[in-house]
Parts: C-alpha cells; structure tokens; sequence
C-alpha cells in the first residue's frame, strides 16, 4: 500500500505518496517552481539549482534544491520566500549569461524575474544541467555520454571526443537538452543583455502572469502549452 | 609482537614497556614531523645516534623521533627529560656539545636555548616558552610522548585502555552518551555533535556499517591534521575503533591525501601493527568484537575533504559532493549508514571515554567544549601549530602565543577558518574561538587554519587570491558555485586592476550571497566568506580602489606607482644595479629617478633600499 505523507508546501496543505521529491508534489499541486535540471524519470542530481526552496525545520530554515529533497512528513516549504525568489534570480542570472541564445533558459530567466543581465555574456551554449549524461546512463544504460574536467572546464563530452560502438543513436541526449530548441537570434548579444522577452518562446507574455498559476505544470518540459493559452487570451 | 588476547594481557604489555623505558636515565625527543624534517632534523638525529653510540650511551639514552611538537618556526626542535629542556633551530655542529655537556653532565647549553623576544631573557624549560605556555595542549602533547613508528610506545603511554574499558564493560549506548554528553563537536568544520551523530548511525537501518576517518585536509597553511596522523597514528585508530564499536561498524577507513607521504606511511604501519597486536581483526582483545580499517589514498582534490564527495572518492568514483538531503549517516558509503568525522575529533574519543565527559566538558565555551588545534601562520612571530581550549580570544591566539606581529608593522586581520573562512579584524579581536562565535562574525572554526595579515596586506587582493584557490578546486558539478565563483573573481580582478565600478561592486555582493545560499555542498556554500567577510570590515579598500584608483597597502600592481624620495635618496645606485628593468636612472650621490613607462612595480628596488627612499603610493 502507498504511504500518503503530507507537507506544507507556500501554506497549502498537501499530500503525496512517500518518495515524492518536494519539487514534484510541487508542481502535481500546481505551485509553480522553475527548475532545469529536473527530469521526472531520472535521478536527481541539483546541479542547476533553480529549483530552490526554503525549508524551515525546528524553527531554523535552510535553502536547498525541491528536485533532490524528498518530502517527509510534517515538512514546512517556503517556494516564494523572499531569500529563494533572489537566490533563484541571480542562479537564473548566471545561467543565461553561460547559454544566452537558448530560448528554454531565457524563458526560465524571464520566469525567475531576470529583465537585465549584468554579466558580460559567454556563450558556451551549455549550462551543465546534465540531463543528456543522464538519459544516457539512466535510461538507456549506454554512457556514453560523460562530465570530463572539473570547475571551470568541466564540460560534457564523448568517450576520446568520437561517438562509441554503445551510443544507441536514440538522440535521446538531444530531446532532452535545452539548447536544442530552436535559439534565439534576437537581442541576447554582447553589448545588449537584456531579456525582451518578445519573442515567439511560449513563456513570453508570463510577466504578465501571477507566479502560482494553478494550472501551470511547467517542468514537464520547457515549453508549456498551457502558459501560451493563457498568453494569448490574455493578449488586449 | 605477541597478540594480546584480552585487557589483562594489554595491561601486562603497558607494564613491561615502562619498565623498559624506566632504565633509562634521559630521553630526548626530537621532533621528526614535516616541519622539522623540512629544517634539517634528520641530520641532527642520526649525529645524535652518532655521537651517543661514540660516548658509549646507548643504555643511558633513550632518543624519540616524535611527531610535531609544534613550535615549527623553531625547527629542528629538541627537548630532553628529565629537566624539560628545550632547544630550538639545533643543528648537527650542537650535538656533541649537547651529548657532553646536557646529558652527560646535566647543563644546559644555554646559546641554544629559546630568547623571549619581549624580555630577552634565555628560557630553559618548555613549559615556560611563552608559545607553549598559554596552551592546552590534550591532543599535541601526546605527540611529544610516543614514538609514531611504535605502538609499543602508544600502549606504555596507557594507549588502547580506552578501547580495552568500552569493550569490557560498556554497552554501544554507553558509549554514545558518554560522547553526546561531553558535548564534543567535528572538528572538521561543520561542528556537528558528534554524538548525535554517532547516534543517528547507530539508529540506521543497514547489517553493514563504516566509519571513516577524514584526513584529506587540503588548505592552504594548514597542517594540524597531518600533524595528529602522522606523530600520533594509534590515538586516531583507537579512537575509530570506539567509534566503531559505538554504531557498530565493522569497516573503517582513513582517507588520506596522497600528499602526505608521511601521514599515509605512518597509518598503514599502526595498522598493521595493531593487527599483529590482535587490537584490529577479529575478535578483538577477546571481546568478540571485529574491526578493521584500511587507508584510502585521496588523489589531493580540495573537494574531496566533503564528506559526500570523500566517499565517491572511497568507491573509486569522481570525487564530487550529492546532495546531502539523506544524510551519510543513513545513506554513505555504497549506500550504507556511514560515520565520518575528522582526525581531531577521531583523536578526541579516547581521552573522554578515560578521564570521562565531564573532564572534557569542563573546558571551553557553552556551546563548543573541549581544545581546538589551530594552525598559526602569516606575519606573526611565532608560526606553528596552536592548541587551546575553545572560547580563547583570537587576541591570545595572535599576541600571546603567536608574539605578535613578525617584522613590527601593525596587525590588520587574521583569517581563519582555510580558504573558505573570513576575515576579521582587530577589532573583533575579542571574539572567543567558538562555532557560533565566528560564524556570527562571518568567518568560521573550519577545519583550524589561521592567517594572520599585517598592514601590507591588501584585503581586496586577499579575496581574490582565496577565490581564485577555491574556483581552482571547485568540481563545477553545480552551477552557483563553478559560475557564481567565476564571476565573483572576474569582478574582483577588475578591482584590483582597477576597472571596478560601484554597481559591479553591487552585484558582487548579490552573486556573493547568493552562492552562499544556492551552493550543493558547503565548499560552494562557505566559498564567498573571504569576499562577504572583507567586504563587511574592510569596504573602505574596496572603495578605495573603485573610486580612488588607489590600492591603500600598496601590493594591487596597476594600482600603485614607485617613485624615490628625493630627499631621503642617497644615490648609492643599489636600485639602479637591482633593477631588472634597467628603470632607475640618476648620476652617482645624486637622487636618482624611476621611469614609470619602463617600471615593471616588482619592488626589487624597495627591498634593496637601505634608506627607505623608495615610495609606493
């Protein structure tokens, strides 16, 4: 039998079976939290740390990533507190400043309240967020994918840089990557970082939406089709 | 070695070992550590041995290699009983003066003893040194008294009678309350209760269970681990195997950096020698209790001295930090509840469960009991490892024991903590070392480092030298630490290459913050103290190189200029010789002239100058 266990989640009560990570039971009761890394069917990992979230236990509180905390019984969430709505911001800042020509992180960007980047860009074209190396271990066994270096050269890579006999060719690595999605050729160039938020990214209009939008279930994937409905028909 | 089959037989062992080192008239112990050794001690050893045997002494004499004594900056040191007799910086020329004249005839050589530089007076004996005499040294002092190749030396010394007393007549839960009740905490860094801990183990649910011992201490300046590990090897293990015993492991490991050739050399020969001893292995003094340990060598990753990041390390993983949301006690290494603590506080365990928890916790501070070692180091006098009781103030750490400043130019701040603590100033001098203390102040215990800065100091070139350590050493697996790191760095550079702006300043403290917040494990979380500490006391550098352009103690290079007081130059031409830039021009006895285009800003010309004429602004 599943073991319910209920937690309080931004004052809502709520109630999920034992296991749930603190992000999912989020997003199942539509308080929105962004998040990058987060995929359902694989481990979590909290390496993109935008899904952050107070938690507040024996009356201190401390922040950590919703995807890697699993909810226990009695536990006090704070999604929105002021500390995580910052700390998401800069963490949203950051990132977008790595990848700037991709449409899924300028959206989470947007999502997060970043309007200006206030670092010079970089360009990398990946944030680390891993779901690639993932997918590949996780799902299809095949690792051959991988992280090589560390802190500041740290990057994804294939086995000596050339694709293995035990790479599947599912392209599983591009389904889930948030650069694939068709970038950005607009503004986001060095000299002009800023986020328009104008352009057809489905999230383009959700400064004009509250933060918790109960019917949002934004980290299924990073395009939402519920968010554009909503968009459109906000539209004057 | 005969195998001790029981707590009798281990007393008997204790027993005839100090008898056999009652025959002998003196000993002299003479520290062997890295320190030492780095200073020459190995010469001055094997003279001793030399010259002893050469005088027919060999039975009259009993020579100790030790570990750290710990007054390091008087190397190679020497301290010879009875008498408590110390000598420093003795080199192999003293030894047959000191074999003649102290331990054939009792006098000291007094050129060789230590001069207090306040009174000037010679000081005979080691208890009266000024570094060692505002100490309590309950762990260091142990390492003066065995021999770290020898467990035998350990045993004479009532080594293993705590492990003999927990296995005899005290239950696990005994055991865990006697610690959680002398209110030890990790003295890794965290300052988590040790007992809690333990407990929390011991609760899991798992048939298999480890402990680990952490000694991949990895910051710069730092060396109080090594030191414990290497001169003291079996108060560290015994201290495991209570552990053991206490949450019921039966595998222990020692992690230690491959860096520590000696620390690793010195613990795989005590467990050995504890094995053939039958103190490790099955059935432990008869108790039915079995143990082992084994050393794991860490490839020398700063990160890797994470708990979690420590034991992918162990299972031959990359060494990066999980999220620590199931704590290691129930989920560690392969996935099994997991006790980790630090080589201090490993080395802490047998001495409570022997003199008892209240003996323990009569020392210190409400909150955080027992001693602390500390590695003292930077612009003070007195450099060397530092062990006092928690809640002394950092002004009877700096002044007291480390002399003050080293060459009499003003004390600014120490560091403490490692890379990853801040700075305070002199003004919170005052603050007793303590966990909650010096985290208040926003720096912190950490693992015990100790940076002492005087005035040609610059505080902004201090937190960029730190974040550059740390960006070095991050695993880059989460994005505020290996990003925010970067960014933090690249502003800080700016400023102290004087490109700095008010707003970067700005978002400096933003991105700071946020990393402290938004960081996977605590080398992220604690990484922008040495920014967030000195942008809180010491803002007025920062703004002095944002608005003025002006680098206040004068070591940020774009940001200075050396020039030559004309008046105080004497036109000796020792600048102009020095100079590798050929920038110093001027006749000879006339004031001579530094071409700024030409200038490089080494300084070469200022250490050169016997009149201090040369000016840095």
């Amino acid at each position: 039998m599943v073991k319910y266990i209920s937690l309080t989640i931004d004052g809502a009560k709520i109630s999920v079976p034992e296991g749930t990570t603190v992000l999912d039971a989020a997003l199942e009761y539509g308080i929105c939290i962004p998040n990058l890394c987060h995929v359902r069917e694989l481990e979590p990992i909290g390496v993109c740390r935008v899904c952050l979230v107070e938690v507040v236990e024996n009356g201190r509180s401390r922040v950590t990533a919703s995807c890697a905390l699993r909810a226990k019984e009695g536990m006090v969430v704070l999604a929105h507190s002021e500390k995580v709505l910052k700390a998401r911001r800069v963490v949203a800042e950051m990132l977008v400043a790595e990848a700037p020509n991709s449409r899924a992180v300028q959206d989470l960007a947007v999502k997060c309240g970043v309007t200006e980047v206030r670092f010079p860009f970089r360009n990398n074209d990946c944030v680390l967020c891993g779901r690639c190396v993932r997918v590949c271990s996780e799902v299809w066994r095949a690792q051959a994918l991988g992280f090589v270096g560390r802190g500041k050269d740290r990057h994804v890579a294939l086995p000596f840089n050339t694709r293995p006999e035990f790479c599947k060719r599912c392209w599983s690595c591009i389904a889930v990557c948030p650069m694939t999605i068709t970038p950005c050729a607009g503004p986001m160039k060095v000299g002009e970082e800023y986020l328009c938020a104008q352009c057809e990214s489905q999230l383009s209009m959700s400064q004009n939406i509250e933060d918790s939008c109960t019917w949002c279930r934004l980290g299924e994937g990073f395009q939402c089709a519920r968010w554009a409905d909503v968009a459109t028909s906000a539209r004057p | 070695m005969p195998k001790m089959l029981g707590p009798d037989a281990l007393l008997g062992w204790a027993k005839k070992e100090r008898q056999e080192r009652e025959k002998f008239e003196s000993t002299v112990q003479i520290c062997a550590d890295t320190g030492c050794r780095a200073s020459g001690s190995g010469v001055v050893v094997k003279a001793l041995r030399n010259e002893v045997e050469r005088q027919g002494l060999q039975d009259k004499v009993n020579i100790r290699e030790t570990g750290c004594h710990g007054f390091c900056e008087q190397g190679p040191l020497m301290v010879i009983e009875p008498g408590n007799i110390f000598y420093g910086k003795v080199t192999p020329e003293d030894v047959p003066e000191i074999v003649s004249e102290t331990l054939l005839n009792n006098r000291v050589v007094e050129r060789l003893c230590y001069v207090d530089s306040i009174s000037g007076e010679r000081i005979i004996k080691e208890s009266d040194v000024p570094f060692y005499k505002a100490q309590d040294r309950t762990i260091l002092g142990q390492n003066k008294v065995v021999d770290p190749f020898d467990i035998s030396a350990y045993v004479a010394n009532g080594g293993y009678s705590a492990l003999a007393r927990v296995l005899t007549s005290m239950e696990p839960e005994e055991v865990i309350s006697e610690i959680q009740e002398s209110g030890l905490r990790g003295r890794g860094g965290g300052g988590y209760p040790t007992g809690r801990k333990w407990e929390q183990c011991r609760a899991a649910d798992g048939y298999e269970k480890y402990v680990i011992c952490n000694a991949d201490e990895g910051d710069p300046g730092a060396y109080m681990d090594r030191s414990v590990l290497e001169g003291n090897p079996h108060v560290v293990l015994e201290g495991m195997m209570i552990g053991a015993f206490a949450i019921g492991a039966q595998q222990g490991y020692i992690y230690v950096r491959n860096e520590y050739p000696l620390a690793v050399k010195h613990s795989k020969k005590a467990i050995s020698d504890a094995r053939d001893a039958g103190l490790l292995g099955e059935d432990i003094l008869g108790s039915g209790f079995s143990f082992d340990v084994k050393v794991m060598r860490g490839a020398g990753a700063f990160v890797c001295g994470e708990s979690t990041a420590l034991m992918a390390s162990v299972e031959g993983k990359v060494g990066e930090p999980r999220p620590k949301d199931v704590h290691t006690v129930e989920k560690g290494l392969y996935g099994r509840p997991t006790t980790l603590n630090n080589v201090e506080t490993w080395a802490n365990v047998p001495g409570i469960i022997n003199k008892g928890a209240e003996w323990f916790a009569a020392k210190g501070t409400a909150r955080s009991k027992g001693t602390k070692i500390f590695a003292l180091t930077g612009m003070v006098k007195n450099t060397g490892l530092v062990e006092v009781p928690m809640g002394t103030p950092l002004r009877t750490i700096v002044f007291d024991i480390g002399g003050g400043s080293a060459n009499g130019s003003a004390i600014k701040a120490v560091q403490t903590g490692g890379p990853s603590g801040g700075c305070l100033p002199t003004e919170k001098f005052d603050l007793p070392v303590d966990f909650e203390a010096l985290s208040e102040a926003g720096s912190m215990v950490g693992s015990g480092g100790m940076v002492v800065m005087d005035e040609s100091t610059c505080m902004v070139d201090v937190a960029r030298y730190f974040l550059a350590f740390l960006m070095d050493e991050s695993c880059g697996k989460c994005a505020p630490c290996r990003i925010g790191l970067d960014r933090m760095l690249e502003i800080v550079t700016d400023i102290t290459e004087g490109r700095g702006t008010a707003e970067k300043l700005a978002l400096l403290e933003d991105v700071a913050e946020t990393v402290q917040v938004a960081s996977l494990c605590a080398l992220g979380k604690t990484a922008p103290n040495p920014v967030l500490s000195t942008l809180r006391y010491f803002r007025a550098e920062y703004d002095a190189h944002i608005r003025e352009r002006r680098c206040p103690a004068g070591v940020c290079r774009a940001l200075i200029t050396y020039s030559i007081d004309t008046e105080a130059c004497t036109g000796c031409g020792a600048c102009l010789r020095a100079c590798p830039h050929e920038a110093v021009s001027g006749a000879k006895k006339e004031p001579h002239v530094i071409d700024q285009e030409l200038c490089q800003k080494c300084g070469i010309c200022r250490d050169e100058c016997k009149f201090d004429a040369v000016v840095v602004q």
